[in-house]
């Protein structure tokens, strides 16, 4: 296990989402072990040895949103609830500890919220996440609490601006610094996709890399798919896009044999934009800033619709790419999708994601994603200065 | 709330039926289904399977009688005369909603009555009827002369006649299987069971309960395996066919090999396009994973059409489905009678051929022929044949279609299981093969003690709640137990759950190791230690390494508190647990 609590720790220092130094696992197997920062692992050990599970990780975030959800919480409130499709789906809600309620050994306290759910956020400590069965499972569960986090804090500057001291001075800093500019430039990609099997799958693998790298996808989220013949390559469920080696599925198209029932839940999105599009390839990621803006709209107020991001039948705009709802897997994105993304090339699904097409390879697919975020990081932010204003 | 707080207890002997109080700490502790049969065996665990005295229990859970999505369960309880162990099985049907709806969370039964009997339950009623014209029928024949009663669960002609693995039959199809239960039925002359009932099932937190069942659905959808156009809502559990001979790990010919070129024969495409395989399933169950035919015809599951087909070399869809179709008429579980039909395969050196099998079948119900011995499963098969090596089984439940050199977690878990060579205790190829919650390496050991020992603990929950496991490739006890919270009222999380699985799976452990199980019934069949599966398609499939094998059921006797032997070190755990 310690072999995997390294590879983890790896994983969070590449994606920048904790700080190099407030990172700790705890894994138990027969005996309990920990790793990382002493106090953290200290928590991550004590904490996890109250629970029935295998893994977890306690730490420190690199951007301080998750503090702020907290301080701007009211004061009754014991949990956030983003409405992002990843929280909605697996996380539910956020549930957190105030640095004032925190007296002695937190531990005890953090085990009993993290018997009801994944992960918890601690004023002023960090992010605890559980795993129930692998130490990959903890990183996933981090991850996503990470990104629940990043996506609602933005959406609530935008809606309510700055209302704590050092709010407006960390978010430049965060504008300024940490994040980084996107682009596809520098990757390869085959310009036209060929054929052969392990060209296709070598190639797959290699998006996916580029994917995680460049931050289009957070924790194991994600898919990635490519046509030829009768055959749909797509990534596996639950499959890291940096780790596609032997996770692709090879699917008929005519649905003669079942091998890619382990394939991603939105195989039937793929397999309907392939059979409505002509295109060669299928990208689809979680940029945060598409899945900020994705949840913004202006009818909202005078709309009856309570569940917006499964019953909205609406086709938005954001810079020239449809957005529609639509739940994932077989919850309505692979009816809604397919017949807009033709047009543009690209799609965003409310609160989820973005789904690009390359008609060719992925280049243009991957440029496409990076168009679409790049847009609505601008956008972002010229809504932000035009309400600060 | 969610509980009814009453079971009726029947005593065959004396023909009496009364409703009696299951305390609250009880139903709290245990929840129902197989945590409160096997809480409700506690006096009872040491008798033969076969002693009049020893109950039979069918239990459901809380969540029976809300629509809590796959929640319309139940769990029978007693000893099994196959395996020896405690042993329960999940079955879904009507018949757990309606025993709900009279009022019951269980039915306690004992004795032994003189004549044929059917136990008749409607509403606050219930009473014993003479069945003596419905002995020998069949299970088809049983129910529809019933069927004006309600709902039924029958034994057929295996059960009357002691087949270790009987099965009491649901009246629409589903089974109380392997473990031979219908014979623990049939030997108290209970021949079947009716229900009818029209109370319900109030929720103490409706908007909770709404949110939550919420919840379950979006994972469902979410879910490849569960709705995923490949998926077991489209294709039944029939869909692993192909998955399993892709993995090289599809049990063949008595687990010689672990690849079976004529599969396709009978995966989920096929038996779509052949039966006309139309969505079936458990009452109120949205996923619908059980298959007829255009005729109505129960179609096989995956372990049928495995074991009917690859493990005794038959490449016959239509023999297949009559197989199965045939095990359901006798009331009888289909893996073992397959399993068991290529054990004698292998010792006589021919497998049956597909227009054998159904004379075979029919012999082993009435025990007759070769089906004396067949009747009494592969494990005293092969010893009476002087080749107790072609038993593929664990504590003498014979072995499901999933080959233990594919999946080390699967190879754990069939020796850890409490009721003997099972798949669904703790079901690891949820993770090793369907990548849910998340993947895990099939082919290492590495973690997986713990994680057989936290799973272990999770489907003892789900099989109290009573839930199906098919919902688990989607939704956790996170939404689980909200349901249940909404229901009862009662603050229910994740690791509460887990904690009342942990108590479940101990108490069956002690029991088993009070009646003489220990480190020695812990193990796999030695073929699976020293030959390799087929391998193939750069998949190579070794014999188990026994050293890491034997090292991580160590680690798993520790983590479970357990001595070295898999005891209790002389410790009486009954009293420490309410």
């Amino acid at each position: 296990m310690r072999d995997q609590i390294d590879k983890y720790t790896e994983k969070l220092l590449a994606d920048r989402s904790a700080c190099p130094d407030g990172i700790a696992f705890a894994a138990q197997d027969d005996v309990l072990i920990t790793a990382g920062a002493q106090g953290l692992a200290e928590l991550a050990g004590n904490t996890l040895s109250r629970l029935n599970s295998l893994a977890l990780v306690a730490a420190r975030p690199s951007l301080p949103f998750a503090d702020f959800l907290i301080a701007r919480a009211d004061e009754q409130e014991e949990c956030i609830v983003p409405q992002d499709t990843e929280t909605r789906t697996f996380l539910h809600d956020i549930p957190f500890l105030r640095q004032k309620d925190l007296s002695g050994d937190p531990s005890p306290v953090l085990a009993k919220l993290l018997g009801n759910r994944k992960g918890v956020i601690v004023e002023g400590v960090g992010i605890v996440a559980v795993g129930a069965i692998t130490v990959e499972q903890a990183f996933i569960n981090y991850s996503s609490v990470f990104h629940s986090t990043f996506v609602k804090y933005l959406q609530d500057v935008l809606a309510d601006g700055f209302k704590l001291p050092g709010e407006r001075e960390a978010f430049e800093e965060f504008r300024s610094h940490w994040l980084r500019p996107l682009s596809a430039t520098g990757l390869d990609f085959v310009p036209s996709l060929p054929g052969d099997k392990e060209a296709i799958l070598a190639e797959i693998e290699r998006v996916g890399r580029y994917t995680v790298e460049r931050g289009l996808v957070d924790s194991f989220f994600g898919n990635i798919s490519a046509v030829a013949g009768e055959l749909i390559y797509i990534s596996q469920t639950a499959a890291s896009l940096d780790e596609l080696k032997g996770c692709i599925d090879p699917v008929p198209a005519d649905n003669s044999s079942t091998t890619g029932i382990t394939a991603s839940s939105e195989l039937l999105a793929h397999r309907k934009i392939y059979e409505q599009t002509g295109s060669r390839v299928i990208l689809h990621g979680h940029p945060k800033f598409a899945v900020v803006m994705s949840m913004l709209c202006d009818r909202k107020k005078e709309c009856s619709i309570k569940d917006c991001w499964k019953d909205c039948p609406h086709v938005r705009d954001l810079g020239g790419t449809p957005v529609v709802a639509g739940e994932i897997g077989a919850g309505g994105l692979a009816k809604r999708v397919p017949p807009v993304i033709g047009a543009s090339g690209s799609a965003i699904v409310y609160g989820h994601g973005v789904f690009t097409l390359g008609r060719e390879g992925f280049g243009e697919a991957f440029a496409s994603m990076v168009d679409v975020e790049n847009f609505c990081r601008e956008e972002y932010f010229r809504r932000v200065e035009e309400e600060m204003l | 709330m969610g509980w009814t707080g009453k079971l009726l207890h029947v005593d065959l002997t004396r023909g009496t039926c009364e409703r009696r109080e299951i305390p609250t700490e009880i139903l709290h502790a245990y929840l129902g289904g197989r945590g409160l049969g096997v809480r409700l065996m506690r006096d009872f665990f040491r008798l033969d399977p076969f002693d009049p005295d020893m109950p039979i229990i069918f239990a459901v859970g809380p969540l029976c009688g809300t629509n809590s999505p796959t929640a319309a369960r139940l769990a029978c309880v007693s000893r099994s005369p196959l395996t020896g162990t405690i042993y329960d099985c999940s079955a879904g049907g009507r018949f757990a909603w309606r025993l709900k709806a009279a009022g019951l969370d269980a039915i306690f039964i004992t004795g032994q009555s003189a004549q044929p009997a059917v136990l008749a339950i409607d509403g606050a009623r219930a009473e014993l009827l003479p069945a003596g014209s419905l002995w020998g029928k069949g299970v088809k024949e049983t129910v529809a002369s019933l069927k004006e009663r309600g709902s039924v669960t029958a034994i057929g002609p295996a059960g009357e006649n002691g087949v270790l693995y009987a099965n009491i039959m649901m009246g629409e199809g589903n089974s109380i299987g392997r473990g031979g239960l219908g014979a623990v039925m049939g030997g108290k002359r209970l021949k079947a069971i009716t229900v009818q009932g029209e109370g319900t099932t109030p929720v103490a937190d409706r908007e909770r309960f709404d949110a939550a069942r919420a919840d379950v659905m979006r994972l469902f959808r979410a879910s490849p395996v569960i709705f995923g156009e490949l998926g077991i809502s489209e294709y039944g559990t029939p869909a692993l066919v192909d998955l399993m001979a892709q993995r090289r790990m599809a049990p063949t010919e008595n687990f010689r090999a672990t690849f079976f070129a004529d599969s396709g024969n009978y995966s989920g495409p096929a038996i779509k396009r052949e039966c006309g395989a139309k969505k079936e399933g458990c009452y109120g169950c949205p996923i619908q994973c059980k298959k007829a035919s255009a005729q109505g015809e129960a179609l096989p599951e995956y372990e049928t059409v495995n074991h009917f087909g690859a493990l005794n070399g038959i490449s016959d869809l239509h023999a297949i489905v009559r197989a199965n179709s045939l095990c359901n008429e006798l009331g009888m579980d289909t893996i073992s009678a397959a399993a068991t039909l290529s054990a004698f395969g292998e010792a006589r050196g021919r497998f049956p051929d597909a227009s054998e099998v159904a004379s075979l079948l029919a012999d082993i119900a009435h025990r007759s022929g070769d089906g004396e011995l067949l009747s009494l499963g592969s494990r005293r098969l092969a010893e009476h044949l002087g080749h107790s090596e072609v038993s593929m089984s664990v504590k003498s439940l014979e072995l499901p279609a999933y080959d233990p050199r594919g999946a080390y977690g699967m190879a754990l878990a069939y020796v850890t299981s409490n009721r003997g060579g099972c798949h669904l205790r703790a079901y690891p190829i949820s993770h090793e093969i369907l990548r849910k919650p998340v993947p895990t390496d099939r082919f290492s050991f590495s973690g997986k003690a713990r994680i057989i020992k936290i799973a272990e603990d999770v489907n003892a929950a789900v099989d109290s709640l009573v839930a199906c496991k098919f919902a688990f490739f989607g939704a956790t006890l996170e939404e689980y137990g909200e349901l249940l919270t909404a229901v009862t009222g009662v603050e229910y999380g994740p690791e509460a759950l887990k904690a009342i699985g942990e108590r479940i799976y101990l108490t069956e452990r002690f029991y088993n190791c009070e009646n003489g199980f220990s480190r020695k019934d812990d193990t796999l069949p030695e073929r699976f230690f020293t030959e390799p599966g087929s391998g193939g398609e750069g998949i190579d499939v070794p014999p188990v390494d026994r050293e890491r094998f034997s090292e991580e059921l160590q680690k798993y006797y520790r983590i479970r508190g357990l001595d070295e032997n898999g005891g209790f070190g002389g410790r009486n755990i009954l009293e420490e647990l309410p």
